[in-house]
């Protein structure tokens, strides 16, 4: 009865660690290949694992702009003296604007984001080969955001009525009558004059508002608007009502922009560190795992077999994850993870040998292994993880990224370490393994005492 | 005795090397701080052929500009210029053209380019930009080093708080100081090493990974203490700590091993960028094993034997 029992264990063990073993091979060649789900060709499932050339690396993981080329600029913004207009507003406002020229302007691929309190961050990737075109995408690009916007009120046949220098103020807000989003606007002196006029003469036409060309409303024109006040409807939601009512306010960019920091990365220097990366991550690699293998028998081969797992999940978290970027510092971060992402490993497996020197069973052995190692785990990668949230709180640029990517990896290696080397030491010790000098060397301790 | 006696020894060397830096420091040779930080503009070209720096500085002096200028590449025909202010580039844009306050530093980065290529050409027909080009203005920079000191803080404060509430406060104490250790030793090195590495902002992610990593070998060994201190309650506390650093030994140089090695691959083959952010991380995980094991056990050991004292003391004024 016994016997049977351990006969089965034996089979279950050997079915399991088939499972992972075939898992773990399968997920690795997809992840350098990617895969085909029908014949056709139309469902596929990208590659997500990275390699040594640049060129073919996957889709699927995104790249900051240290890795692809690019410009980088940022700006801090001061709100226009006077204005007494909520600040997070007008911030929006402006960042919304910058993103519709850029992406009027070709570059739609570009990213606009709040940095700190009152910075914002503009990042441009030019898909242009060569110094030359870097250099006039980046002046095109900063003179491009540095221009002021143009509002204008135009008639039904186009002709410019007035613009935005003729607004004396404009809120965003909810009109409770028409159970509307409205921009309610004033206007100054002059323009409350030229916009009577133009008003009485347009009954029933339509008079359209355009901000940088680009038509924001075209209302009916009802009765000529004399008083000098005005209500644009339709606008959706509060947060367009407001931000196009900070556009409209200033007739520019809704905040003065200082320019604080600007790069450029060529699109040839990218992948060069991309690759180099890549390689010294493989190097890496396989140094570890014969470091691990020598000293740890095994053990070793498990841990090996973790880390690959551990790779293969993290950069499949990077790709499926929205919002993380690879960036150059991210990549050296996961490198590094590499050392780190063992370190659980070796905590359990020097519990493990002193267990296993101390005379008791493999099994007993792991079990105890693991109860004495967790709680150095845990303090340690919590240490880690206080680290890198503080970066992820104060960095900025790609220092977010290596935050993001450094977060990732401490909790992908605490799965792989507790879980995955969890799972595959008991089924090793199930196989029926008895060998203890497999795992270290007993003998060499017992001379010692 | 003599145990107490070497963690001393290894707290004066370590004092020594801070002090070498801050003098140092103080005598103008301190960091040597990147335009990340500096602010600036830096720039790279090719010249074409073997460049004679003396003819790009004298370029760049004849603009009214002052900068440091490195010759690179396998055979010398690379330049990496380094300006540290603009500002005083005077450039002349014509008769209709408008510069608002944002786009200013832009048009003088275009102007300093196009003056510094006209001027150059002169001598090295075939100059090309190559590389990266990067502006800091001067406001940023100081902002980006208070908020890293500022980030480095606020981390040890929280380590602070979270080990001494899994592990006992003089434990928490002896841990940061180590962590404070690590990253002044860092910055030691930044100092001493400044002809080879300057200082940009991915140091601020160095110090913060081995503010975050380095406290692992003191946690790890901080874990033993904390088990072993219950299993010898009458010993002295300074041996606690040595038997749970020898216990300890196997797992420190096997980790140690393991991330040094990845990291020393990624020096050795990274670019520019990537040594700048690989170099103090090695710095910092030597230093982070040295303290560990030769220090903080003992500030923990020493801090726990006062309290013994004192309460010995109390007990005895009773």
């Amino acid at each position: 009865m016994k016997n049977r029992n351990r006969a089965n264990g034996k089979t279950k063990a050997i079915i399991a660690l088939a499972i992972v073993l075939v898992l773990t091979v399968a997920l690795g060649v997809i992840g350098v290949t990617g895969i085909k789900l029908d014949s056709r060709g139309v469902r596929t499932f990208g590659p997500w694992l990275p390699t040594t050339n640049a060129d073919s690396w996957p889709q699927l993981i995104e790249l900051g702009l240290d890795l692809r080329g690019g410009v980088y600029v940022e700006y801090s913004a001061k709100a226009p003296e006077g204005s007494d207009a909520d600040f997070e507003t007008l911030l929006q406002g402006t960042m919304s604007v910058i993103q519709n020229r850029l992406t009027d302007a070709g570059y739609a691929e570009s990213t606009v984001q709040k940095i700190g309190t009152d910075g914002i961050r503009v990042e441009i990737p030019t898909a242009t080969e060569g110094a030359q075109d870097e250099v006039a995408a980046r002046n095109a690009v900063l003179n491009l955001i540095g221009e002021t916007a143009k509002l204008e009120f135009r008639d039904a046949s186009g002709n410019v009525i007035m613009d935005g220098s003729m607004v004396q103020t404009a809120v965003g807000g909810y009109d409770s009558d028409s159970a509307d989003y409205v921009i309610s606007f004033t206007l100054t002196s002059e323009g409350t004059k030229i916009f009577a006029e133009a008003t009485a003469s347009m009954i029933g036409q339509t008079l359209a508002i355009y901000l940088d060309d680009t038509q924001l409303i075209a209302p009916t024109v009802q009765s000529a608007i004399t008083e000098g006040r005005g209500v644009i409807t339709g606008m959706g939601s509060i947060e367009r009502a407001q931000t196009i009512a900070a556009q409209i306010q200033s007739g520019a960019l809704p905040m003065e922009l200082t320019q604080q920091k600007v790069d450029t990365v060529s699109a040839t220097l990218g992948p060069d560190a991309l690759s180099s990366s890549v390689l010294a991550a493989i190097i890496g690699i396989l140094i570890v795992m014969v470091i691990m293998i020598v000293r740890y028998r095994l053990n070793g081969v498990v841990a090996s077999w973790a880390l690959c797992i551990y790779i293969i999940l993290l950069f499949m978290l990077i790709a499926a994850i929205p919002g993380i970027q690879l960036t150059l510092p991210g990549l050296a971060g996961i490198v590094l993870g590499i050392g780190m992402a063992v370190d659980a490993n070796v905590i359990i497996f020097e519990r493990f040998n002193e267990e296993i020197r101390a005379g008791r069973a493999l099994r007993q052995a792991v079990r105890a292994g693991f109860r004495n190692a967790l709680s150095a785990i845990v303090d340690a990668n919590v240490t880690t993880l206080i680290a890198s949230l503080v970066l992820l709180v104060y960095g900025t640029g790609s220092i977010q990224g290596f935050a993001k990517t450094l977060l990732l990896s401490v909790i992908v290696s605490m799965f792989t370490a507790v879980v995955v080397t969890r799972f595959l030491m008991k089924g090793i010790v199930n196989l029926g393994v008895q060998n203890v000098n497999l795992f270290c060397s007993v003998k060499a301790r017992k001379e010692e005492q | 005795m003599t145990i107490k006696n070497h963690a001393k020894v290894c707290a004066i060397v370590s004092a020594v090397i801070f002090a070498l830096a801050l003098v140092l420091s103080l005598c103008g040779l301190g960091v040597n701080l990147g335009i990340d930080f500096a602010g600036g503009l830096s720039m790279q070209y090719d010249m074409g052929t073997t460049v004679n720096k003396e003819d790009v500085t004298g370029v760049l002096n004849g603009m009214g500009l002052e900068a440091a200028v490195t010759v690179q590449g396998a055979s010398q025909n690379e330049v990496n210029i380094q300006i540290k202010s603009i500002s005083s580039y005077a450039y002349d844009l014509g008769e209709d053209a408008q510069v608002s306050d944002a786009n200013e530093d832009a048009v003088r980065i275009q102007m300093v380019q196009t003056g510094f290529e006209a001027a150059v050409r002169e001598i090295y027909p075939d100059a090309q930009q190559i590389g990266d080009v990067n502006y800091v203005g001067p406001v940023a920079g100081a902002t980006l080093l208070t908020n890293a000191f500022l980030s480095v803080l606020i981390a040890a404060v929280l380590m602070l708080i979270y080990i001494a509430w899994r592990f006992d406060f003089n434990s928490g104490v002896a841990a940061v100081l180590g962590l404070v250790h690590d990253v002044l030793m860092m910055l030691a090195f930044m100092v001493l090493l400044r002809s080879i590495i300057q200082m940009n902002s991915s140091f601020i992610a160095a110090m913060l990974t081995i503010v975050g990593y380095s406290i692992n070998n003191t946690i790890v060994i901080f874990d033993r203490i904390r088990e072993n201190a219950k299993k010898m309650p009458t010993d002295a506390r300074d041996a606690v700590v040595n038997r749970s650093i020898k216990e300890c030994l196997g797992r420190t140089l096997t980790t140690t091993l393991t991330t040094l090695v990845t990291i020393v691959a990624l020096y050795v083959l990274g670019v520019d960028s990537i040594k700048e952010f690989a170099l103090p991380i090695i710095i910092g995980i030597v230093s982070g094993v040295y303290s560990a094991n030769m220090i903080n056990g003992y500030v923990w050991a020493f801090l726990e034997e006062r309290k013994i004292a004192r309460k010995a003391a109390a007990a005895k004024a009773k």
